[in-house]
């Protein structure tokens, strides 16, 4: 999984996203890996994984390794301007950006283009082993992802269209990036990731990296006669609950194919607890 | 005679949908005239029901003489509101441009808005005593009351303005706009005349203004007179949504109702944490597993209990909740019987 220069994990939200993505960097710096983990969508979201306050958009080691940042989209489009598309320093930038913002908000792709930028300047800077990107939810995703080609379109020549371009290929490379979905077993999370997938072999965009079916209950391998032959109290109750969840996940873990299991934990509750311990399962796998 | 108004929001995969029908169903029991609203894209709401294909229009329940349900469709919402603030010319303009169609997909504010309008148009036609609208999963749940606010912001030319300064110019100036040395400058560097069309664009959806902003203060004060009750679990996600409805919610709001926590384990298993010797005839093996498997779902429930009575504790919430079933409700009957046997969620919603 982590072979690659860029690794995007997704996964509709609420099933684990940043916890994965996070143990994923610390299970890699562990082994050694200079890795940078990136935030997409809110500071706040990967800080707590990490067990730190806040996040800026500098990159800074939170873990031996492991070095942490979230894109700030103000700074992305100044940066996307000035180190991709080589806007000359000596252009009033601030009045270019107030003018672009408004480009960043309208345009469809634009947005998009410069949040990807980011992460994709710092995977082709040879800084990192392996750069983490806590992507945009599942649903948003496709449209990042499709976002470099929309803008081919839209801008005829120039900079940005080669920088686009650019962007296109490498995402669509094998040996540069890679997705990781992150699911539940469940009906909705399931059917989300399924229609990626469709839509995703359906397009060259990235490769697919894995699947990753989080929150995965452990067999209790008791045949139902014991269970129903225990005498009514919180035992047997306890057993039904966890053979009902059981055989509803079996489904939806059948239904999704290959994918690698991470366990439920129970009585977690805190992010970094979280992530601290899946970080244990992915060093054992 | 506008209908009464019930929220029923929170994170998306927590269970709203189930919530909002048992609350339909369980108002139009009770003689109470009442349409369900869903913009929920899942058939989830129209299954447990009971009726076929939900649309924007609402469809009568078979068997529920006093209940009505209606799913909304997000995009045609928003294109309704071109077609009733624009003129006719200027708004099939806009629904043909490709940026109108970006702002569209991708301001949750402006999907979220669209269905507040839709909302409100329930709600004064007189047809229900109540109108009970499970939130978009898109947005998570606050952000449909902050809603009518970011969309008038957005149309009312807060973007026109940073591009061409402080004084929205007419038309006619357009050209001397675009033309202004940073703005030709911007699109030599993109290599595109792209300001300049977006220009052209937020100055096509400044004129839907007056009609929005008219209307959006009526849908705000829709939302801010209407009960709400945010639904969630214990885990982290959809408990942040929750605590942004006590940390961010707008002034005037009525503070929500009850958290709703929604299939929760039985709270006797809290006092769990030791399991006394084998004494039955099971081997021990067998024994072994379940008693490990008690112990582990009590370590759960207790999680649970802790992220609840933290919730009560920082915000001062009344806390509500329905008990864990092996399979969520698919009839009328079911989905009174859960707000039945649920615990405070009855007052929550009606008292």
């Amino acid at each position: 999984m982590l072979s690659r220069r860029l690794l995007l994990v997704s996964g509709k939200g609420g099933v684990g996203k940043s916890a994965v993505a996070t143990s994923l960097a610390m299970a890699a710096a562990r082994q050694g890996s200079r890795v940078l983990l990136m935030g997409m969508v809110d500071a706040l979201g990967l800080a707590v994984h990490l067990g730190v306050d806040d996040l800026g958009p500098e990159p800074r080691e939170t873990h031996p390794g492991v070095y942490a940042a979230v894109i700030d989209r103000a700074q992305a489009l100044d940066e996307y301007l000035r180190l991709q598309v080589r806007v000359p320093k000596a252009m009033p930038t601030k009045q270019l950006t107030r003018a672009l913002n408004v480009l960043v908000e309208t345009a469809p792709g634009v947005r998009e283009i410069v949040s990807m930028g980011k992460p994709i300047y710092e995977a082709q800077r040879r800084v990192w082993d392996v750069v983490v990107l806590d992507a945009p939810p599942i649903g948003q995703l496709i449209s990042y992802l499709r976002a470099p080609a929309t803008i081919e379109r839209l801008v005829p020549t120039g900079a940005v269209q080669r920088q686009a371009a650019s962007m296109r290929r490498f995402l669509a490379n094998p040996d540069r990036a890679g997705l990781l979905l992150v699911t539940i077993p469940e009906e909705l999370p399931i059917t989300e990731t399924i229609d990626a997938l469709t839509e995703l072999a359906a397009e060259p965009l990235i490769d697919l990296a894995g699947v990753v079916a989080n929150r995965v209950l452990p067999d209790l391998d008791l045949d139902a006669s014991i269970v129903a032959s225990l005498p009514p109290g919180a035992m047997r109750d306890a057993a039904e609950l966890h053979q009902t969840l059981f055989t509803q996940q079996a489904f939806w873990l059948d239904a999704i194919g290959k994918a690698t299991w991470l366990p439920h934990l129970f009585g977690v509750m805190t992010p970094g607890e979280v992530a601290a311990r899946l970080t244990d399962v992915w060093e054992m796998q | 005679m506008s209908a009464r108004i019930l929220l029923v929001t929170g994170a998306g995969g927590v269970g709203k949908t189930t919530i909002s029908a048992a609350a339909g169903v369980t108002a139009a029991r009770r003689g109470i005239s009442t349409l369900v609203v869903t913009v929920d894209p899942a058939k989830r709401l129209a299954d447990a029901l009971g009726v076929g294909n939900l649309g924007n229009l609402p469809t009568h329940v078979t068997g529920e003489p006093k209940l009505w349900a209606a799913m909304l469709d997000v995009a045609a919402s928003w294109e309704a509101i071109v077609a009733r603030h624009a003129d006719p010319e200027v708004g099939d303009k806009l629904l043909a441009n490709p940026y109108f169609r970006a702002i569209a997909d991708r301001f949750p504010a402006a999907q979220a808005y669209a269905a507040g309008e839709q909302m409100a148009e329930f709600v004064e036609s007189g047809s229900w005593d109540l109108v009970i609208v499970d939130t978009p999963p898109s947005v998570g749940g606050i952000d449909f009351l902050l809603a009518p606010g970011q969309a008038r912001d957005l149309i009312g030319g807060k973007l026109l303005r940073w591009l061409t300064g402080a004084k929205v110019p007419a038309r006619r100036a357009l050209y001397r706009v675009t033309a202004r040395p940073v703005l030709r400058l911007a699109d030599m560097v993109l290599g595109g005349p792209l300001l300049e069309e977006i220009a052209d664009f937020l100055l096509d959806l400044r004129t839907l203004y007056d009609g929005v902003e008219q209307r959006a203060k009526g849908v705000e004060r829709h939302l801010r007179s209407a009960r709400t009750v945010v639904v969630t679990n214990a885990y982290p996600t959809p408990m942040r949504e929750a605590r942004r409805f006590f940390e961010e919610l707008p002034e005037g709001s009525v503070v929500p109702s009850a958290v709703v926590f929604n299939r929760e384990l039985p709270h006797e298993w809290e006092q769990i944490s030791a399991v006394p010797a084998n004494g039955s005839d099971l081997d021990q093996r067998s024994w072994t597993a379940l008693r490990d498997n008690l112990l582990r779902w009590a370590t759960e429930a207790r999680r649970n209990a802790d992220a609840r009575a933290d919730f009560a504790a920082r915000y001062g919430a009344t806390l509500a909740s329905t008990p864990w079933k092996p399979q969520p409700p698919t009839d009328l009957d079911a989905l009174a019987d859960l707000v039945a046997a649920s615990n405070g969620l009855d007052e929550a919603l009606f008292a």
